[in-house]
């Protein structure tokens, strides 16, 4: 489904910053969590896949086609940040309706598509409050419903969760997973939770110094790796 | 897919150098062909004149930053307290008094007729740095208030804890946050200083207390000197890019909103009674000039100075001067900052500053010396005084551009960090991009920066002084007519309206094109 090959990108202005270099698949209907310490390059593989940021070389596939020349724009998938994915002075229902058409010029159907977003996502009644009325947690459910909306294959959620409670945290991965079954999305998840990893992904794929260390089911890479680099990131 | 930065910055630099070098390169080419001005470079007068521009600017930068201090340190220790922000708000005023409006206040409440008459004559250096002290003070506190506010709650904690006295709060933590904003603050008030026109024209220019500035206007107006004014406005230039030199190394300055409270330690000692006397003696500082010169003008003729023709052609003449700058200045912030903060979000920061400095040339150039230079290169040309207005225009617009880009910018910086990506993902693009994320989250600073640019022209007496006629004068230049014919009781309520009109074009533009905004960012 998205397949990450050779994908390559070096920060030019750090002077003793280490090439970067990934490689991984997504299936339909998965999420894989990327985890992995601060600077590590989680976020950047994101900004790449998301384009950005221009990679230096190796390309990404979303359903065998590929990605890499194209601007974000056109780029068939939609990401979720840990802030600021809201426009404050625009209500929910606008908000939502931008990941349509950003003219927001919308028929019916589309208008009926964000109604049916706001159902799944449990923001009926809140189309009208702007999001400094909405709790951190129903902030980033519009911002997922939004995603939604777009009807990309391609999800990616870059600290979404981040900023919420445990328990928060946990219910909107379990909404998010309820969403990847119904909708067979592909998801990146990056978190600096592991417990995050635990609840939403059958894989985990570890990140460390701008490669992908390890890929392998959560459980797995979590309680078992002889890698050091991993345990000593777990502290275990 | 390499995304390009906007380029829009790239003709404003290029109109800026223009208006820069030509009028420079005019007075360089004059100063070149004039006869032997060796005489006038050895007389005292130009000695007295340089001497007296550094003193004065350096009395005032000395008075205004040391009682800023004081003033500052007392509003930070007094924490919350009822009209803190009214006062820091009253604070704000000075900026958009016009100064010969402020002249007069500081002439009815410290004049030999005044409230609280000085022992000596107000006209000459004491009245110069009463005027700036109005000005300068308030300005430098706004600027200071913040270094005080950044100081970590948790330092004054440990400071508490580790038992420090009030000498070792000041070396350890207060003198450490200070450290780096004050010589900004202090060179940007020396600079002002050194370049303030308006009060010393009106306050001083006998021949004890002139500047280069006053000294440039007389050349060219009273003694139809060309030659002895290319020298006076090369050498403020001259001094004008020392100090720009020495700003560059301490570019810090404060961009805090310090309106909003943020974290205040306020005392619980004795010491609170002596820092709200500090607080409250500053702020009657502050408001007496303006109160005494609303007083004076209410019982002034009121209705026969209102009902003159040649009034409301200079206020007609404030407003369009005070729009156009307006427009012009707020556009090319808008432009220079389109780019830096392309540049910025591209991690090019040093690209981006540059920019930024670029639109700050007047610090470097006064408007008085590129007014000269564009006076010298039209005069034998044409007949300089048709072009009155839009000379007056350009150069206000430039005086206004550095207000405008600190006003600008950090919102534009921060709207750019916050939503470029997601409008990237979203393609929210051009017109759309402007229309639905741009515009609402900017239109409130770009109302303050319009407003703010559109006050500080409407109300300048420096450029229209020199190009103005009686056919194109403007209101501080038909008050200060006034005031040049004693006419002091019609002044007043000439004043008085200058600084009403200025004020209500301010709230009007910052409300109208700033709008009701009820986003909780």
């Amino acid at each position: 489904m998205l397949r990450i090959k050779q994908l390559s990108f070096n920060y030019a202005d750090v002077d003793d910053a280490m090439p970067m270099c990934f490689e991984l698949e997504v299936n339909r209907g998965e999420i894989l969590s990327v985890i992995g310490p601060s600077g590590s390059g989680k976020t950047t593989l994101l900004n790449l896949v998301a384009g950005f940021i221009p990679a230096t070389g190796g390309s990404i596939e979303i359903s065998g086609k590929q990605i890499q020349h194209l601007s974000p724009a056109l780029r068939p998938l939609s990401i979720v940040f840990q802030s600021h994915n809201l426009f404050p002075h625009l209500d929910v229902f606008t908000n939502i309706a931008l990941g349509i058409n950003p003219s927001l010029k919308l028929d019916d159907g589309q208008k009926q598509t964000i109604d049916e977003a706001l159902k799944n996502l449990g923001l009926q009644g809140f189309e009208k409050r702007k999001p400094g009325q909405l709790s951190g947690g129903q902030q980033q459910r519009v911002a997922i419903a939004r995603a939604l909306v777009r009807r990309h294959e391609v999800l990616l959620l870059d600290e979404a969760f981040a900023a919420l409670g445990p328990a928060l945290r946990e219910e909107m991965i379990e909404l998010v997973k309820a969403l990847v079954k119904r909708q067979n999305l592909a998801v990146i998840m990056v978190s600096h939770q592991p417990g995050d990893a635990r609840i939403a992904s059958e894989r985990t794929a570890f990140v460390n110094q701008g490669r992908v260390i390890a890929l392998a089911p959560t459980d797995e890479l979590l309680n078992y790796s002889d890698s050091m680099e991993i345990r000593n990131y777990l502290g275990s | 897919m390499k995304q390009r930065s906007a380029i829009s910055a790239y003709p404003v630099l290029a109109i800026l150098a223009l208006l820069v070098l030509v009028p420079m390169l005019s007075l360089v080419t004059i100063s070149g062909s004039a006869g032997d001005d060796s005489a006038f470079w050895q007389s005292t007068y130009l000695r007295r004149v340089v001497s007296f521009s550094l003193w004065q600017a350096f009395l005032s930068t000395l008075l205004s930053v040391g009682f800023a201090l004081i003033v500052a340190r007392a509003f930070f220790q007094l924490g919350e307290f009822p009209f803190r922000n009214l006062l820091l708000r009253l604070f704000g005023i000075p900026l958009v008094v016009p100064a010969v409006v402020a002249v007069l206040g500081v002439v009815t409440v410290y004049g030999s007729q005044g409230w609280m008459p000085l022992g000596r004559d107000l006209y000459g250096l004491n009245g110069i740095l009463l005027a700036h002290l109005f000005f300068n003070l308030p300005l430098a506190v706004r600027l200071l208030l913040p270094a005080w506010l950044s100081i970590p709650r948790q330092h004054w904690q440990l400071g508490e804890q580790l038992r420090f006295n009030q000498w070792q709060k000041w070396k350890h933590l207060e003198w450490p946050a200070l450290a780096e904003n004050l010589p900004g603050v202090i060179l940007l008030i020396f600079m002002l200083c050194l370049t303030s026109f308006a009060v010393v024209l009106t306050l001083g220019g006998g021949p004890k207390s002139t500047t280069l500035e006053v000294a440039i206007y007389q050349s060219l107006r009273f003694d139809f000197d060309p030659a002895r004014a290319v020298i006076l406005a090369l050498l403020q230039f001259s001094l004008c890019v020392l100090v720009a030199l020495l700003s560059l190394r301490f570019q810090k300055l404060p961009e805090v909103e310090i309106t909003q409270s943020t974290q205040v330690i306020a005392q619980r000692d004795k010491s609170r009674w002596l820092n709200a006397s500090i607080v409250i003696t500053a702020a009657i500082f502050v408001i007496m000039p303006m109160l005494a010169m609303f007083m004076d003008a209410f019982s002034g003729p009121i209705l026969s100075v209102l009902g003159k023709s040649d009034l409301w052609q200079s206020a007609a003449y404030s407003l369009i001067i005070g729009l156009s700058a307006a427009a012009l200045s707020v556009s090319a912030a808008w432009l220079l900052l389109r780019t830096s903060s392309d540049l910025a979000f591209a991690n090019k920061k040093r690209a981006a500053s540059t920019i930024e400095l670029a639109g700050q040339v007047v610090y470097v150039v006064p408007p008085l010396v590129i007014g000269t230079g564009l006076f010298v290169l039209i005069a034998p040309r044409f007949d300089v005084f048709d072009w009155a207005i839009p000379i007056v225009i350009l150069i206000n617009a430039m005086m206004a551009l550095p207000f405008a880009i600190r006003t600008l910018g950090p919102p534009m910086r921060q709207n750019k960090a916050r939503y470029q990506r997601l409008c990237q993902s979203l393609d929210i693009s051009g017109w759309h991009r402007f229309r639905i994320v741009d515009w609402p989250i900017l239109r409130k600073p770009v109302g303050l920066a319009t407003a703010l640019a559109t006050a500080l022209a409407m109300g300048d007496l420096g450029v229209i002084a020199l190009f103005g006629t009686p056919e194109t004068t403007t209101l501080p230049l038909y008050l200060y007519h006034q005031l040049g014919a004693y006419l002091m009781s019609e002044a007043a309520v000439t004043a008085a309206f200058l600084l009403c009109f200025c004020l209500s074009v301010f709230w009007l533009l910052e409300k109208l094109i700033g709008g009701h905004s009820d986003v909780t960012y």
